[in-house]
């Protein structure tokens, strides 16, 4: 970033702020989500990072992006995963819904995240960001994915396409009753 | 082909259905509202479109009272106290004749009994107090002589309600609002 | 008000830290405009549901807080705020407090992208229908908060019925969206408003026989989403008390009861842009439109109407109807509204490919299908007035015959009783 000279002479704008909010947001967010002992809370407080990330894609002008995160994450798999854990018999019992999975387990899954989290401050920092000459205008960018969706990446959207309606069938198969049963 | 044929059928049935209970209800819309908004805005008073065989509160007209207890006898809650006593030089002499319109239900037993229709159901209905005793009226206020069974000239029958009235509380007594404009809707 | 902003700075000598505070009191003046008009719809939308709810039921409904009781909803918040706040003992409180919120959050951030006007708009997003699609998901995490955090079965069992209702209904809702988007080639509000025309035969609803059943199809899945009857299950007051909000009192209370009334307001504004026309006049361009303050306000006024007639549709529609049981109301959705919705999307699409827009033919199947809803709108008043004629005697058409004001008129109710008493009395005779 301090590459770009024309940031420099102003340290902190209204944009920073938000973009600092936002991050401290989800990441606030994420870790209750983690840590918290209540699970219902737990799910509930992703409500925060799914927002906090969806500022995050809307600070970037990524105006699509930022509103099919809110229209996925919240109003699809947040409710889903409320579902599952409201509809789990005895699920404010934090003995049985959030055990303490024992120290072997503990410490793969800090591996995990820490390798996770390497991996991706390695990839922002190696990668070859082109700083863009001039600063784009902010324009719609539902026309641009379209377009690529349909072209470069018809085959991948097509072969997602035929995965969903797997599953959908898949979820018909399961939850159809047998004619003459119960 | 049936079940097809079934399904559009559904959907045809549920748009006209649909359709026809939005008529009816907006055929509503068009109607006056029937409500009458007692008891503020009523022009003429609730009482005066009542029934004329309406049962409202019991009154007891002593000039035509005999003090026979008959009515006390033929009620079955026991809301009317009626006391009469021998007096030395006077003979009979109705002491007390207390009715507790709080208890009363209204069933016109007593009127049934009355020989001489002495207590009778006026019209008046609006008994709102804030004292639940007060709903005892008392009709006697000395020792009085009953009435003869049989009195030439009959005495002149008093208007419904008039006796009620003068010896209880009630609506009657209070300012009444002042008059609305013709057709106006809202409160001043 | 960009160009406000910067017209301002630059005339205060604003430096880049002004300027930048500057621009943050616009966008805060700016929401709390958008905050304020929301709720004052959503109270008179209280007010508009109790006096259809009257005259349907022929009772006359609130008429003493001001005339025609119109500010009884000022009132009814003056009550509510000063109501206590119970939370229960056993619920948990954060989040118990905090579900409100989020459905509030859910309806009044929608407001900001409805295009009020051409240019009174908070913010014209590029993907303003969708962001007004998925910003009212919120409403579904507020309401299974709420349910769960009450810590009543009541309370859960209405907030998880009101998160499947509203998870299925998206579905329908969204494709007939799409079906409009298919035709403006946009996400964008004003740009969908733009692509119609202020004449009926240009709006969206009468381009094709699909956008019409379209209309239908998003109208009765926006009403399940914001929970209203026949659809109210999550609150059904005979089987689960008060669903989620059984546990609320007070001014918390007030928050569910605003959003789902502002709900109704932002229903009928999306569809009256998406479906209606939005602010178009009739025979002036846009271009025209923008030059003129008269033409804005017309536009303003032309939009308020037909989103108020659409709101006082719903609130027709609540006292018309009576509730859904859970099983058919899943069968609406899955079996109907989204095959439906789905021969619709393909019905447009094969329409767009094979009708020249201008053509004549684009023309005539603009008027037919205006026809078709003329056609229908005449049966319908045929209906209205077949009911009138069947309901005899026991109807006076007191609001035709003797105007409005008549209707209310108590002296006259009062005559009238006195007739009915009296035929009465002479039937008893004969």
């Amino acid at each position: 970033m301090p590459a770009d000279p024309g940031l420099v002479e102003r340290a902190w704008s209204l944009a920073d702020l938000a973009f600092y909010g936002l991050a401290a947001l989800s990441v606030g967010c994420g870790l209750y989500a983690a840590l918290s002992r209540n699970i219902v809370r737990s799910v509930f407080s992703l409500l925060g990072t799914f927002l906090g990330v969806a500022g995050l894609y809307a600070c970037l002008a990524a105006d699509f992006v930022a509103v099919v995160q809110l229209l996925v994450y919240v109003g699809g798999i947040l409710v889903l995963m409320l579902f599952a854990v409201m509809l789990t018999s005895r699920i404010e019992v934090a003995s049985r819904s959030n055990r303490y999975p024992g120290l072997p387990s503990t410490a793969l899954g800090l591996l995990l995240g820490a390798g996770a989290a390497v991996m991706l401050v390695a990839l922002a920092l190696l990668a070859p960001w082109a700083p863009a000459e001039a600063p784009l205008p902010y324009a719609p960018t539902t026309v641009e994915l379209g377009r690529i969706l349909l072209t470069r990446g018809l085959l991948p959207f097509e072969l997602l396409g035929l995965v969903l309606l797997a599953v959908v069938i898949g979820a018909v198969v399961i939850a159809r009753r047998e004619e003459g049963g119960r | 082909m049936g079940a097809l044929a079934s399904y559009l059928r559904a959907i045809g049935r549920t748009v006209l259905s649909v359709g026809d209970g939005l008529a009816v209800t907006f055929s509503y819309l068009l109607r006056a509202p029937v409500t009458l908004q007692y008891p503020d805005r009523m022009r003429v008073p609730v009482i005066e479109l009542l029934p004329e065989r309406s049962r409202g509160m019991l009154e007891v007209d002593l000039d035509l009272c005999t003090g026979c207890a008959a009515c006390d006898r033929a009620c079955p809650i026991d809301c009317i106290a009626l006391e009469v006593v021998k007096h030395a030089e006077r003979g009979r002499l109705i002491q007390r004749f207390d009715i507790d319109l709080g208890k009363c239900m209204f069933c016109g037993l007593c009127t049934e009994a009355c020989p001489t229709g002495a207590i009778r159901h006026s019209h008046e209905f609006e008994g709102g107090t804030g004292d639940v005793r007060a709903l005892v009226v008392p009709f006697v206020d000395a020792p009085r002589q009953p009435a003869k069974a049989k009195q030439e000239p009959p005495p002149a029958p008093k208007p419904l309600g008039s006796i009620l009235r003068a010896r209880m509380p009630g609506p009657w007594d209070r300012p009444r609002p002042p008059a609305r404009p013709e057709g106006g809707e809202h409160a001043g | 008000m960009e160009s406000l902003v910067q017209h301002l700075s630059a005339r205060w000598s604003l430096g880049p830290w002004g300027q930048e505070l500057l621009a943050a009191a616009a966008i805060l003046l700016v929401a709390a405009l958008v905050f304020v008009v929301a709720l004052t719809y959503a109270g008179i939308i209280t007010w508009v549901e109790r006096r259809v709810a009257g005259r349907t039921q022929s009772r006359v409904g609130p008429n003493r807080v001001g005339p025609f009781g119109f500010l009884q909803w000022l009132a009814d918040g003056a009550k509510m705020i000063l109501k206590e706040d119970v939370i229960p003992a056993q619920a948990d409180g954060p989040m118990f407090r905090l579900a409100p919120y989020a459905c509030m959050l859910g309806v009044f951030t929608a407001f900001v992208s409805v295009p009020f006007g051409q240019l009174l708009i908070a913010a014209d997003l590029n993907v303003g229908i969708l962001f007004l699609l998925a910003i009212t998901s919120l409403v579904v995490v507020g309401v299974l908060m709420a349910g769960w955090a009450s810590n009543n079965k009541w309370s859960l069992l209405g907030g998880v019925r009101s998160a499947a209702q509203i998870v299925s209904y998206e579905l329908p809702a969204g494709l007939a969206v799409l079906v409009v988007v298919l035709g403006a080639g946009s996400l964008s509000m004003q740009d969908i408003v733009r692509a119609q025309g202020g004449a009926p035969w240009n709006w969206f609803v009468f381009r094709d026989p699909f956008c019409l059943v379209a209309f239908f199809l998003y109208f009765t899945a926006a009403v399940a989403e914001g929970n209203r009857t026949p659809f109210d299950l999550p609150e059904a007051e005979s089987e689960l008390v008060a669903g989620y909000n059984t546990e609320y009192s007070g001014i918390r209370f007030g928050g569910f009861f605003l959003g789902e009334f502002a709900n109704i307001y932002l229903l009928s504004a999306i569809a009256t842009s998406l479906f209606l026309g939005g602010w178009q006049v009739p025979g002036v361009s846009p271009a025209e439109q923008a030059g003129s303050v008269w033409l804005q306000l017309l536009g303003f006024a032309i939009f308020f109407a037909k989103a108020w007639a659409l709101v006082f549709v719903v609130v027709w529609l609540r006292w018309t109807l009576p509730r859904l049981r859970v099983d058919q109301l899943m069968g609406l959705c899955y079996r109907y509204l989204i095959p439906l919705a789905f021969a619709c999307l393909l019905g447009t699409s094969l329409l767009l490919l094979a009708v020249v827009p201008g053509s004549a033919l684009d023309l005539g199947l603009r008027l037919g299908t205006t026809g078709l809803g003329a056609l229908g709108g005449a049966l319908f008043a045929w209906r209205v007035a077949h009911h009138i004629r069947r309901a005899g005697d026991r109807v006076s058409l007191d609001v035709l015959q003797r105007g409005a004001r008549g209707a209310f008129d108590p002296a006259w109710q009062t005559r009238r009783y006195g007739a009915f008493r009296k035929a009465a009395r002479g039937q008893e005779e004969r």
